[in-house]
């Protein structure tokens, strides 16, 4: 997962999900999503996409957030 | 090492390497949180430096308070309900009576203490968080009641997951039965995540930071959190 800021009201946070392992690729891979929101909503986007109940979702800074953590946290953790 | 034909594992003596620098790293980014010690094994070989003696890094009397403060705003709000609608709600606490006072006292003396050990599996090759829990008058706590303790996210974890289950064995440095988190994914789940890092494809697999890693999908059974300034270790 990366993100890029957009300068808006709200911080907004795109996200960009690569597949690994046996994963299928997403067709659409980037995802615009409010800082505010907590990882585990990226958790549940990516489980009913892919129609998989379990998941091992981390971030490109070697490690798999806790699903409380909000994006714009992890955001500025990886910048 | 290369990252690419690296199978995930570390030997023990990069275990002792990777849990001095995650515990010297946590004490610096985190002063006011209890620290990680190093306890040396008390099998002793003559002949080696306090470095090559086996041993394994603790975190002890850890308070999971968590699931505690959640169920307290619960018990109030269920106490107004049946306050407010004891008409409406009466035949449903015939079939299912809330008792709130069984409720409170549950709670009431419900501080429980973690110890958590990280050990290195010689078999798997990888690190093994050991835990026990026990209550403020020191009586030790049993799976069942264990997993009451832990965020509701990690039940499901736990159910479904392939690479997080719970186990007892023999504490390998202590020979008293220690529940684990069973070492059998760790070193795929492991891999994943240092290959999907550019920087260490570059520069090849850091030992220092396998411990911040594993833990965060570890810790995450208990809602153990990594302080963000640790994971920032880039810079």
């Amino acid at each position: 997962m990366s993100g890029t800021e957009s300068p808006s009201a709200v911080r907004k946070v795109v996200v960009h999900l690569r597949a690994t392992g046996d994963a299928p690729i997403l067709k659409q891979a980037k995802f615009k999503i409010p800082g505010t929101d907590k990882f585990a909503k990226v958790i549940d986007f990516l489980r009913r996409q892919l129609h998989r109940d379990t998941l091992f979702v981390y971030v490109n800074s070697a490690f798999s957030p806790n699903p409380d953590e909000s994006v714009i946290d992890l955001y500025n953790v990886c910048s | 090492m290369d990252v690419l034909s690296w199978d995930g594992t570390i030997s023990s003596r990069e275990f002792r390497v990777a849990v001095r620098a995650f515990a010297e790293r946590w004490k610096e980014s985190n002063p006011d949180f209890p620290p990680w010690t190093w306890v040396p094994s008390a099998k002793r070989h003559p002949g080696l430096t306090s470095n090559q003696i086996d041993g394994y890094l603790t975190l002890e009397r850890l308070c999971l308070t968590e699931s505690t403060e959640k169920d307290i705003p619960f018990q109030e709000d269920s106490y107004e309900v049946t306050q407010v609608e004891k008409e409406e709600t009466a035949s449903f606490e015939e079939e299912d009576p809330a008792d709130n006072a069984t409720l409170v006292e549950r709670h009431s003396f419900g501080v429980h203490y973690y110890d958590f050990h990280l050990v290195h599996s010689a078999s798997y090759r990888v690190p093994v968080l050991f835990f026990r829990a026990y209550t403020t008058d020191g009586q030790p706590l049993v799976l069942d009641e264990i997993e009451k303790d832990l965020p509701a996210s990690s039940a499901e974890i736990l159910l479904e997951s392939k690479w997080t289950f719970i186990t007892q064995e023999d504490h390998p440095h202590l020979n008293r039965p220690w529940y684990k988190l069973h070492p059998c994914g760790t070193s795929e789940w492991m891999k994943l995540l240092f290959q999907s890092d550019t920087s260490m494809a570059n520069k090849g697999v850091a030992i220092e930071l396998y411990i911040v890693s594993w833990l965060s999908v570890v810790g995450q059974v208990f809602g153990l959190r990594i302080p963000s300034k640790l994971l920032n270790y880039r810079d």
